[in-house]
């Protein structure tokens, strides 16, 4: 007996037990339909690496991006859409098909201007549908930067890629690769060692058997750069391929640097390069006329010199040889064969890619620091292309105004500070500078209207009086006894939430300021470890000397206050130590040796001081610049004593971390911002999931969450700022609510926001323009299932259960959200000729509780949600409620006069019914249709158009317009509304009697006459006439 | 009724099948038509006419729509009671009227074109009969859309003409793993000021229509922001038309 109970209760057991299974979600399935939006900006757009134009129809240009992924234009270059939004958006070179350019695209990934910012790629991707859907290419995983990729026009399936490389370490994955099955498989044919990559790969215009490729042998630290070496090369292949030769006759003996190399397509004898060696006067522009045999030095000015590892695109105009043009600061223009050099024309500096129109030289494309420039003047004048959100943010931050607004700073790009949301979406003029260079990062003061900016190296630090117009360097200066003082490239800075004018910056110590920066203490030794072997940046650049102050290092990077206690401090240096202090910075605790699984010397990049808990928080850790780029995120709860591990598999492995936001209330929820995007989790970091909802992989620099609205905000490196709003729904993702076939996420109770301003929205046709924050009441739901069969509807209710409005719900499989404007149905309109536009208003709901109707199938889902009025509001409630129940009354009064022109209507039908069939009857059906038709005309328009030909209005448009004005006013009905309601009231009554008159006379002779004829004049009710709607 | 059950039986042989059994293009949409009503019936397919309501925004019209097997089409909104005509194919000609003057104007001669070659044949569905009308099939792999998986299927549809010059016609479809339907198709905007922005179609509410099943529910997104929302609310199928319906109206 026993037995048996045992074996019952084990069956029993079993399946509870497997229903106990916890369900875990990931990506789309948990994400449903929560979508980010993109704010920008695009005014100064970002780096563009690569500019390529269809080679027979002039309107396409691609524009490959440094950190934005690729860009097509179809119009020429008036605008731009993003196409490889689901993948690495670290571009090097975009190439097409030359037989089937319309859809046969290639995409090398990897930025390949080597600055100390550049993002990484991870590959070769084709589209074969112009861009539509992109399909990896096997055997470049590894690759990190492709810089090059050609295809021989008359054998399109035979194709050479240029594999650069490997930033930060030896790869073996460099050279020139081959595949002669349209890449199918791949054979690497020129491979110089590790640390040499090639850059320049092309082929003579002519014979597709003749190839150059220039190596290039590059290494860049986080502390230094090395351009150069006897490995670095020009080379030539006559056999496709087989075997290489250096061409160098006539180059400077020793080490070479980065070389460019661009053959003329209308003389492919002549080549042009740009050589970086160790004789100063050699390095620059060299031609060679014979097709590589021999060179002749040209031209060494500033322009063609400048900063090999950073500009190195020669361009050769199409048609002729001897136009010839020069990425650089400024871009360099020659039209006597490279003799002599003007600068192009003004636009955005640091120009990387230029290219020609293909029928029309005195039409350029330009590619910069600052976006896409076109030029219709052979490169003299400069227009920037408007919609390219490109932006490259090393840091964010928001405030706590309505709406709030979101601070950064830029590579290249200096500082910025504009709204989240903007009447008409946030534009280019929405943008506001603040500070100079490149911007990194930006702080608002707490309480003051003061925001703290900076650029590179802290060389200017400054406080912005935003409302006096005022800025103050207040950058810390060594002091007698300081020593020099080492600042990184992008120097931390903070502010306290405890003591608003306090303010932190961090050289190799920490310095605090309780006066906003006008003086400073220092409260820390050096915390970093001091490692004098990348101290030492004089050197840096290799054979040309590149000392911008980027690669300055051991220096602290991030400096994090608690916000539960002033006294806790976190620092975290680029040279891998964590530092805490307890007592303000009297004792500092080096916790480095705690840290679990992270390699020695890894760049602490952010720590996330807890809300859950004093001795509770985040760090993340990034290798990269070792050639390192596994995620690294750690928890401590005890001052960094212990730390937990919290990356899982679902990362991708080289998906290397930069930023970690803690939600507010959840200590579960993380978000993480990693090189390839987002990832969220909402258990603590056992799972994590790519956000890919409208947010590409691109690299998140930063992450804020705006405490007010629960937005997550990013700072990305090449697509600006994206927000995902309100994620409070995440925070109430457990077991319970995946077990559910239907689940609503509560809410707060939601303002109906008032706003009433002109947005004016002149020249959006061109320019981006950033998507607003919903001010609609969102209803968020989550679906265990997809909804794809039988019927599903919502409605919104009041709470005796009259239906309000009808919705369209999301039926994606997890979260659902559907917007609400807080809006019932639009008054029945009467009949007429044309529109009276008034009547497309629905009123707003009173403030109050409603019930959202969800019915699936048999089932029916109901959640209760809470509207509230704008705390802004510029009325009273006593006058809210007056404006309210006249609004209810100018609609039930615009449907009475709907129902009477219906009734109208309907009996001059059967009048008219009744002439034309019943002779006798004629003539009382003719009266009384002639004094309808009288009123009628009185009633509503009857002649006309929608346009200028509109006949005057009649009472309809009159009692709709003043109906829509008090509607969707903000304010106290006015005392002109009022009059203007007396006056259409009583013109109505006197309608209504003239009507009843009609009714009594030549109605009732018209009725008579029905009658005895048996004839009917059935009508609807008004309450089946009104339920139509 | 009789389809219904069909459609049981389908699900359940459908939820048989171990889910990781590759298929063809050709066997998802053999399963689709099955699970819809069957194929034959899809082929009886005449004409239909859907009333119901589109949504844009916080506004809601009511609308008719009359589509034809052999591309006649008629779309029809009502405003404040008056019937507007959004557009309408005559076989030969796309035309609509302008809102301002409410009076019907022709649409430009690419445009009609494009219809003519391209639109016209979609319906009632461009799947049936694919091959007929010179669709070729690509089975793209598996994906997640609406946060469920489904089959991306790749339709090439020949091409349209894009201000004066030929630009290949494709869209996308993703066919639900559950049940083989269509959820979402997309495609990119080839024309106006929009080309080059996504398009995403969102069918749900399969219901009953005659002897098939069809989606009542239409979304329409732009870059996956709703645009339009169409619920219809019936479906009279093989209805009688008159010819002159499609026929654009002389200009008064």
């Amino acid at each position: 007996m026993k037995k048996l109970l045992i074996a019952i209760f084990t069956l029993a057991l079993f399946p509870t037990a497997y229903q106990a299974q916890e369900i875990t979600l990931k990506g789309k399935e948990l994400f449903g339909d929560m979508r980010a939006r993109h704010i920008g900006p695009a005014l100064m757009s970002g780096r563009i690496n690569d500019l390529t134009v269809h080679p027979t129809n002039s309107r396409i240009i691609y524009a490959g991006t440094a950190g934005g992924g690729v860009w097509k234009s179809n119009d020429a270059g008036a605008t731009f859409s993003p196409i490889f939004d689901d993948h690495v958006q670290s571009i090097g070179v975009v190439t097409l098909d030359p037989k089937d350019p319309d859809n046969t695209i290639w995409v090398g990934t990897g930025e390949t201007w080597t600055r100390n910012s550049v993002s990484v790629g991870n590959g070769l991707f084709k589209s074969t549908d112009g861009g539509g859907n992109w399909k990896e290419i096997e055997g470049f995983e590894n690759s990190e930067r492709i810089a090059s990729i050609v295809i021989n026009p008359n054998n399109t399936d035979e194709i050479y890629v240029g594999v650069l490389g490997a930033l930060w370490s030896d790869s073996e994955d460099r050279g020139v690769y081959k595949s002669a099955d349209g890449g199918k498989t791949w054979n690497k044919i020129l491979y110089v060692g590790p640390s040499t990559g090639a850059g320049d790969v092309i082929m003579d215009p002519k014979n597709p058997s003749v190839l150059y490729a220039s190596m290039w042998q590059f290494r860049r630290t986080g502390w230094g750069f090395n351009s150069g070496g006897l490995n670095s090369g020009l080379y030539k292949s006559t056999d496709s391929g087989k075997t290489w030769n250096k061409i160098h006759n006539g180059f400077p003996k020793g080490k070479l640097g980065r070389i460019a190399v661009a053959v003329a397509p209308s003389d492919a004898n002549k080549l042009y390069a740009v050589l970086e060696t160790e004789q100063k006067d050699k390095n620059g522009l060299w031609v060679s006329n014979n097709a590589g045999q021999s060179w002749e030095h040209l031209n060494n000015d500033f322009g063609l010199v400048v900063r090999p590892f950073y500009f190195s695109r020669i361009t050769v105009d199409p048609k002729n040889p001897d136009i010839v043009v020069k990425g650089g600061l400024s871009g360099s223009i020659s039209r006597d064969g490279g003799k002599t050099f003007k600068s192009l024309g003004n636009m955005h500096s640091d120009i990387h890619d230029v290219v020609f129109h293909i029928n029309d030289s005195d039409v350029m494309y330009a590619g910069t620091d600052g976006g896409v420039y076109r030029s219709w003047n052979a490169g003299t004048t400069f227009e920037i292309v408007e919609n390219l959100p490109l932006s490259q943010f090393y840091h964010i931050s928001t405030d706590n105004e309505t709406p709030y607004n979101v601070y950064g700073g830029l590579q290249d790009n200096g500082s910025w500070w504009g709204p989240n949301s903007s009447p008409g979406g946030v534009e280019a003029r929405d943008w506001n500078s603040v500070g100079a260079g490149d911007g990194f990062r930006v702080l608002k003061h707490p309480t003051k209207n003061i925001i703290y900016s900076e650029m590179q190296g802290a060389e200017n630090v400054w406080r912005y009086d935003v409302d006096k117009n005022r800025t103050k360097t207040i950058q810390p200066l060594p002091r007698k006894g300081d020593g020099e003082l080492r600042f990184n490239w992008n120097a931390p800075m903070a502010v306290s939430a405890h003591v608003p004018d306090r303010f932190y910056m961090g050289s190799q110590y920490v310095h605090k300021s309780d006066d906003m920066g006008d003086s400073w203490t220092i409260i820390s030794p050096d915390l970093t470890t001091n490692d004098p072997a990348k101290q030492d940046q004089s050197k840096s650049g290799g054979l040309s000397v590149d000392n911008s102050g980027a690669e300055n290092h051991t220096t602290i990077f991030t400096i994090a206050e608690s916000p539960l206690d002033q006294n806790i401090l976190w620092v975290g240096t680029d040279d891998g130590n964590v530092q805490v202090t307890t007592d303000g910075g009297k004792n500092w605790n080096n916790v480095t040796p705690n840290l679990v699984g992270i390699p020695a010397n890894t760049w602490v990049y952010h720590i996330e001081a807890s809300v859950h808990g004093k001795g509770t928080a985040y760090a993340v850790f990034d290798g990269h610049t070792t050639g390192d780029m596994k995620p690294y995120a750690l928890k401590t709860t005890d001052y960094g004593k212990t730390w937990k591990n919290i990356i899982s598999d679902d990362i991708d492995e080289d998906a290397f971390v930069r930023n970690i936001q803690e939600d507010y209330e959840n200590e579960d929820l993380l978000f993480l911002g990693t090189e390839f995007g987002l990832y969220v989790t909402v258990d603590g970091g056992k799972n994590w999931s790519h956000f890919t909802n409208n947010m590409p992989p691109v690299a998140v620099h930063f992450i804020d969450m705006q405490k007010e609205t629960n937005d997550v905000v990013m700072g990305t490196h090449g697509r600006g700022v994206i927000i995902i709003d309100d994620i409070s729904p995440l925070r109430q993702i457990n077991q319970e609510v995946l077990e559910k076939d239907v689940h609503f996420f509560d809410s707060e109770p939601i303002t109906m926001v008032e706003q009433g301003g002109f947005s004016g929205n002149f020249g959006a046709e061109t320019q981006f323009v950033g998507a607003n924050k919903p001010t609609t009441a969102r209803i968020i739901y989550y679906l265990k299932k997809r909804h794809t069969f039988g019927k599903m509807t919502m409605e919104i209710q009041d709470m005796e259960g009259n239906k309000l409005a009808t919705l369209s719900p999301g039926k994606s499989k997890g979260i659902n959200v559907v917007d609400w404007s807080f809006n019932t149905t639009n008054p029945k309109m009467a009949e007429a000729k044309t529109l009276s536009f008034g009547g497309f208003t629905s009123p707003r709901v009173s403030a109050g509780k409603y019930k959202v109707v969800l019915n699936k199938g048999k089932e029916t889902y109901e959640h209760i949600i809470e509207t509230k009025y704008d705390d802004t509001a510029m009325t009273t409630l006593a006058d809210r409620k007056k404006q309210e129940a006249l609004t209810k009354e100018m609609f039930d009064m615009v449907e009475d006069l709907a129902y009477m022109v219906y009734e109208i209507g309907e009996m001059q039908d059967k009048a008219q019914d009744v002439i034309k069939n019943n002779p006798k009857g004629k003539k009382v059906a003719q009266s009384l249709y002639d004094a309808l038709e009288d009123l009628r005309t009185d009633l509503v328009v009857t002649t006309g158009d929608n346009y200028v030909a509109s006949a005057e209005p009649e009472l309809r448009e009159r009692m709709a317009d003043l109906y829509s004005n008090i509607a969707t006013s903000y304010d106290r009905v006015s005392g002109a509304q009022l009059q203007n309601y007396e006056l259409i009231k009583e013109e109505f009554e006197k309608e209504k009697v003239r009507y009843a008159e009609i009714k009594n006379k030549e109605g009732k002779k018209f009725m008579k006459f029905l009658e005895k004829n048996e004839m009917d004049l059935t009508m609807k009710t008004k309450e089946d006439f009104l339920g139509d709607r | 009724m009789k389809t219904l059950q069909t459609l049981f039986i389908a699900l359940f042989v459908v939820a048989m099948v171990p889910s990781t059994q590759a298929q063809t293009a050709d066997e998802i949409l053999e399963n689709y038509f099955e699970n819809t009503g069957g194929v034959d019936n899809w082929k009886k397919i005449d004409g239909m006419k859907m009333t119901g309501k589109a949504a844009m925004g916080p506004q809601e019209f009511p609308f008719t729509q009359t589509m034809m097997a052999d591309g006649r089409m008629l779309t029809e909104v009502d405003f404040m009671g008056q019937n507007f005509i959004a557009q309408a194919f005559d076989g030969e000609q796309l035309w609509g009227m302008n809102f301002q003057t409410q009076e019907a104007e022709a649409q430009d001669a690419e445009t009609s074109e494009n219809y003519k070659k391209n639109d016209s044949k979609d319906f009632p569905d461009p799947f049936l009969n694919y091959k007929d009308k010179g669709y070729t099939l690509e089975l793209m792999g598996e994906e997640m859309a609406e946060g469920t998986e489904v089959y991306k299927i790749k339709v090439n549809k020949g091409t349209v003409m894009v201000d004066g010059k030929e630009e290949n016609n494709v869209a996308f479809y993703y066919f639900d793993k559950e049940n083989f339907v269509p959820i979402m198709s997309e495609s990119t905007i080839n024309v106006g000021p929009q080309k080059g922005m996504k398009v995403q179609t969102v069918f749900s509410n399969y219901q009953e229509a005659g002897d098939i099943f069809y989606p009542y529910s239409i979304e329409t997104k732009y870059n996956g922001q709703t645009g339009q929302s169409i619920k219809i609310e019936a479906i009279e199928m093989n209805p009688e038309v008159q010819d002159s319906t499609f026929k654009m109206p002389e200009k008064k």
